[in-house]
């Protein structure tokens, strides 16, 4: 479980990657990608960006183009009609790279995880990338409808290894009674 | 220089407005619907959390001597509409948010039903809870007998009980 360590990437062993990743820490440029999502974590994540919550104060800022980001703010079911696109902003972001996959619709397609016309989430993505040849270093999957502002800073210090996750899968055996 | 001293005065009235969020429990009002808990003594296996759910985050999985109801986080909207459903109150909704985590695997919840086999075609149909329960609640009657067959097969052996009490010719 080396995703779960203190410090460190998923698959970075001493190297520049590494490195780069270190001195992320102290600042993360974000890049906002809306997949085709319904705008509702679109807007905890400006919400997230006010002075009310104000991601800044840890050095988390706002750029406009993946060129500039080190993580992606991703949101949305991956649609088709954006998939090219989506793929074209994740190839242009410098290594390392980091996605935050924010709501349900990004973690596993939420409702509309079975329909034509979305490829249902990230995991699904992360395949397509695969193919295509563009690696990306960590994911942290962030559940909500929509995401809370509070699940969001929450997500990105558990990216960089601030915080551990709390959830853990769980299996129970049910009583029999 | 004037506006900019009146605005040093509003702030010096109004304090800071940024949240401290990671030092302090967060908004979380008392209509807030968080991650739901599903209760594995009180859970009977019937299903009816998995009808109602819209995205499909819960899901009754058959497998040869178990039936297991699986719960995704990561596609729950958070409609509460499970809670609201379960005849057994066995799911609670909780005020939980921070499920953010690097694995997919973390997000899912499992609750191991022991099931029960049609004593016709031998396929799991049912959980052993469920049946209980149900017996429980008719106190027994005249469905008895056909507790541990699946829908299917009992739905041919009623027919052909009815078929041959019309008739008087016995079916097999």
């Amino acid at each position: 479980m080396s995703a779960l360590s203190s410090d460190g990437l998923d698959g970075l062993t001493n190297g520049p990657l590494e490195e780069a990743f270190k001195r992320l820490k102290r600042s993360v440029w974000v890049f906002h990608l809306n997949t085709g999502s319904c705008n509702g974590c679109d807007i905890e994540v400006l919400d997230v960006l006010t002075p009310y919550f104000d991601v800044e104060r840890f050095g988390i800022k706002l750029v406009g183009s993946p060129r500039h980001a080190d993580l992606i703010l991703l949101t949305g079911p991956v649609t088709i009609k954006t998939l090219s696109k989506v793929i074209k902003a994740i190839k242009a972001m410098p290594r390392p790279r980091l996605i935050l996959a924010l709501g349900s619709c990004a973690v596993g397609g939420g409702i509309w995880f079975n329909t034509y016309s979305t490829l249902g989430g990230y995991p699904k993505l992360e395949e397509v990338l695969k193919k295509v040849g563009v690696e990306v270093d960590k994911v942290v999957y962030v559940p909500g409808c929509p995401v809370r502002p509070e699940a969001i800073i929450y997500g990105a210090a558990v990216l960089l290894g601030l915080l551990q996750p709390k959830v853990t899968h769980r299996r129970m055996v049910a009583v029999e009674g | 220089m004037v506006k900019f001293l009146r605005m040093l005065a509003i702030s010096a009235r109004e304090g800071t407005a940024t949240r401290k969020y990671p030092f302090e429990s967060s908004l979380v009002t008392p209509e807030f619907r968080g991650r739901v808990d599903i209760d594995p003594a009180k859970c009977v296996g019937c299903g009816a959390c998995v009808r109602i759910c819209p995205p499909s985050a819960l899901t009754l999985n058959y497998e040869s001597d178990e039936v297991v109801l699986k719960y995704f986080i990561g596609r729950c909207i958070f409609c509460g509409m499970c809670a609201y459903v379960c005849p057994q109150d066995a799911i609670t909704i909780t005020k939980e948010f921070e499920l953010a985590t690097p694995e997919l695997n973390d997000l899912y919840d499992e609750v191991v039903h022991t099931a029960v086999k049609c004593n016709v075609c031998g396929k799991p149909f049912t959980t052993v809870k469920l049946v209980k329960e149900v017996e429980k609640r008719i106190d027994g009657g005249d469905m008895s007998p056909l507790f541990n067959t699946c829908p299917e097969c009992r739905r041919k052996l009623t027919a052909r009980r009815v078929g041959s009490g019309v008739t008087g010719v016995s079916v097999e």
